[in-house]
């Protein structure tokens, strides 16, 4: 079954969109960097909040939150791990959290949750203890049943000549990247597991497209939204913009597959090596 | 909980008795009702025993769908999205989010009792859905208790306890009434507990036997989890009900539970009135990566190579298609239905020989599937006219990480997607081998339904509801529901007219043909 008046292309590459929507474990970004020397990193005394706050907190994650983020908010079944969110922490007194718990993140499956001020504060209370805890402490991570993270030291195991070679080489990379062009400075960008999700699959990337309207007009933008009865697309003027796909012909920008093709193709040691090479690109 | 209004219960028990004289005035479902569901009927999860969610219904067909439309819309005003599959009883709809269960009449979607009890206790992922049984509802609540409501006004019966949750125990699923008995499972992850099946009076609601997938937490180089989260299917002439058992705990570390890990990722046989274990098929042996064996096992008769088969089938989350027989357990057939790479191969059971190489480890393993799985809680159907099982699958792959820091307890370990597809799958019964595929776009939650007039009936990854012909797979029908799909179609005729029930977010949809006004 293929979806219909669409390329081959189009069909494998609707796949490449699931992924903004799926990303279930998106921005994994750690918020701590652990080195392997474990050097301490200069920060101010973190805020403590009211324990009868953080409990009420700790009871209403466990009830809300947990299944997916893990009942220390260290990662569950789906959810990232928030005591490493960059987005808990820059946030002061729930001016981050509270509008994504009250909002959700419809875009990667999290669904908005209606709770009070109140309740909120003590959710913000909990998270934040957490975090502190998991920066004041490894050991505060461990030990509660929770998803545990990825540091940067964990994924120092390749090779990176023999990355380089997998690179130019075997793995093909070099047919659509080169270090000392988009690559360059990558490692400086992105760091430990983002960079290899990243290098992996960029889950983020949005590809090209091109519709040609019945008029014979082609109309050229950033892919916007696709099922198998509509396409969207962002133009060159910022404008969203879509058509049924009965109605018109359209073409995606077929780049981002060599990364689906090259998933079974990878060994553990592949991937490594790779890790090993792009962390250079600095 | 209240009622909306006595004269238009009254009004709705008054057209009942007319329409199903069969029926004892609200007093469904019987025994046979359960055992032969009628029409006018989807009195228990899977709508009948077999687990096929296949209907024999064919007002509806390849050829008129495309007129499909809105008979009516029920909103929960919950942000919980609904996950429960609907049962039809005595012309009402029964159906739940965690802490509320809704009655509402079928023929116009309009509200007729609403039960909400808040728990605080217990993860409230979802539920999927009620049981019932001669005018009483059981309900899972969150607090890892079963909850019986009279059917007629939602008026609570009984409630007793399931499982411990302060353990880390929580309950979800939708129980299954076989006999004098109300089987429930328990749900849970992030603690190194023991699942089981429980059978519970449906009038006491005393435990009648428990059978326990794992021995008890603390057993030395033993396994804990098989945690039961899904409901089972019944066959009445083997008298056995046949239950699928989730992942061990540890989850991603296996160092402490060297082995198989028996009954964890199993389909399990069970005598349902006494809770002996009549044979089970261990579908991922020694576990590492989460994946439940608890879709649903659709049971089959039919013809397997030229014989004659009592046939039990499973499209298993870690990515094969498992035909089983069902007197005895024995392995037919064992077939990947997307991209595996965790095995070196496949046993003389029948069972995937896990590759040690691909357990989770410091620096991380690429694995297909992910840790949602080739396919997972969305019903599958037996489409019985075509001979084919029909899937929403999940192509995927992730990273999967596990270290001496992260202990073994609970979780383990860590582990990240990096890609995936939903594909509608017809995988041909008898050879593993795909049919026709049909592409969704992201993963979807929607299950499946099949009609004997030759339709499928699931929804992408956007959202749109979708009905296809079944023998190609090609797109008949669609409707846009303006939220994520998690929940399983059913279907039913009511004074003639046949419904396809469907959810999304917080709404559940009625379709069917355009009618004169």
């Amino acid at each position: 079954m293929k979806f219909p008046r669409t390329t081959r292309h189009a069909c494998a590459l609707l796949a490449a969109l699931c992924l903004a929507a799926l990303s279930s474990s998106a921005a994994q970004t750690p918020a701590i960097s652990q080195s392997a020397g474990g050097a301490k990193q200069s920060r101010p005394a973190p805020k403590t909040y009211p324990p009868n706050l953080v409990q009420q907190g700790s009871a209403l994650f466990r009830q809300d939150c947990s299944f997916c983020h893990g009942r220390d908010a260290g990662g569950g079944e789906s959810g990232p791990d928030l005591t490493r969110s960059k987005l808990v922490a820059a946030d002061v007194d729930g001016n981050n959290i509270g509008p994504v718990v009250r909002n959700g993140r419809p875009d990667k499956g999290m669904p908005p949750f209606d709770r009070s001020d109140q309740q909120i504060a003590s959710l913000v209370a909990f998270i934040h203890t957490q975090q502190n805890n998991a920066l004041a402490s490894a050991a505060g991570r461990r030990g509660n049943g929770g998803r545990r993270g990825v540091d940067a030291s964990d994924l120092q195991t390749g090779n990176a000549a023999a990355g380089e070679q997998y690179f130019e080489g075997a793995g093909g990379c070099a047919a659509c990247h080169s270090p000392s062009g988009d690559l360059a400075g990558v490692a400086s960008r992105y760091n430990g597991l983002e960079l290899e999700q990243q290098m992996l699959y960029p889950r983020h990337a949005r590809p090209k497209v091109s519709v040609t309207l019945a008029s014979g007009e082609t109309v050229t933008g950033i892919l916007g939204y696709l099922d198998e009865f509509t396409v969207g697309l962002i133009d060159s003027t910022d404008t969203y913009r879509s058509w049924r796909i009965s109605d018109v012909q359209y073409k995606i920008d077929p780049a981002l597959n060599a990364h689906i093709e090259q998933l079974p193709k990878y060994t553990d040691a592949d991937i490594h090596n790779l890790m090993a090479y792009l962390q250079k690109l600095r | 909980m209240k009622l909306a209004g006595q004269t238009s219960l009254i009004a709705v028990i008054a057209v009942f008795a007319f329409a199903s004289t069969s029926i004892l005035l609200a007093q469904g479902p019987d025994e046979q009702t359960l055992l032969h569901p009628p029409a006018d009927a989807w009195p228990g999860y899977h709508g009948d025993y077999s687990g096929r969610r296949h209907s024999s219904l064919d007002q509806i067909t390849p050829k008129n769908v495309g007129t499909l439309g809105l008979a009516w819309a029920f909103q929960t005003n919950q942000n919980a999205p609904i996950k429960s599959s609907p049962l039809l009883v005595d012309g009402i709809l029964y159906f739940t989010v965690p802490d509320h269960v809704w009655a509402v009449d079928a023929r116009s979607g309009h509200m007729i009792w609403h039960y909400n009890q808040p728990t605080r206790e217990g993860e409230h992922i979802g539920n999927r859905g009620v049981a019932a049984y001669k005018g009483y509802l059981f309900f899972s609540a969150p607090d890892a208790h079963l909850v019986s409501l009279n059917a007629k006004d939602g008026s609570v019966r009984w409630k007793v306890e399931v499982a411990d949750v302060t353990k880390g125990y929580w309950t979800s699923m939708a129980p299954l009434v076989v006999g004098n008995h109300v089987l429930v499972g328990v749900s849970g992850d992030f603690d190194n507990l023991s699942g089981y099946i429980r059978a519970i009076d449906p009038e006491t609601g005393e435990t009648q036997w428990q059978w326990n997938s794992t021995p008890p937490a603390g057993t030395p180089n033993q396994t804990t989890g098989g945690m039961t989260w899904m409901t089972g299917t019944y066959d009445p002439d083997l008298n056995l009900v046949y239950w699928g058992t989730g992942n061990p705990t540890p989850v991603l570390n296996g160092s402490t539970r060297p082995g198989d890990d028996l009954y964890t990722c199993s389909i399990v046989a069970l005598n349902p009135d006494t809770g002996k274990l009549a044979w089970a098929f261990q579908v991922s042996p020694h576990d590492t990566h989460d994946w439940d064996a608890v879709e649903t096992p659709v049971q089959v008769d039919g013809d397997f190579h030229g014989e004659p088969k009592k046939m039990l089938m499973q499209t298993s989350r870690n990515g094969y298609y498992f035909v089983l027989d069902r007197t005895n357990g024995k392995n037919l057939l064992t077939a990947p239905f997307g991209p595996v790479n965790w095995t070196l191969g496949i046993d003389q059971q029948g069972r995937p020989i896990p590759n040690p190489a691909k357990e989770p480890a410091p620096d991380g393993r690429i694995i297909a599937p992910d840790e949602g799985g080739m396919t997972n809680y969305r019903s599958p159907s037996f489409d019985t006219k075509n001979g084919l099982f029909i899937v929403d699958a999940h192509p995927s792959w992730s990273l999967y990480f596990a270290k001496p820091a992260d202990g073994v307890y609970g979780w383990a370990g860590a582990d990240y997607n990096v890609w995936g597809k939903g594909v509608i799958e017809a995988i041909d019964y008898q050879t593993g081998k795909i049919r026709w595929s049909h592409e969704i776009g992201p993963e979807s939650g929607a299950g499946v339904l099949t009609t004997d007039s030759g339709l499928t009936f699931t929804g992408d990854g956007r959202g749109n509801f979708l009905a296809l012909d079944s023998s190609d797979g090609k797109t008949l029908w669609h409707a846009g529901s303006g939220s994520n799909i998690v929940s399983s179609p059913i279907t039913y005729q009511l004074d003639g007219r046949q419904y396809v029930i469907t959810s999304s977010g917080g709404v559940l949809f009625a379709w069917a043909l355009p009618q004169a006004q």
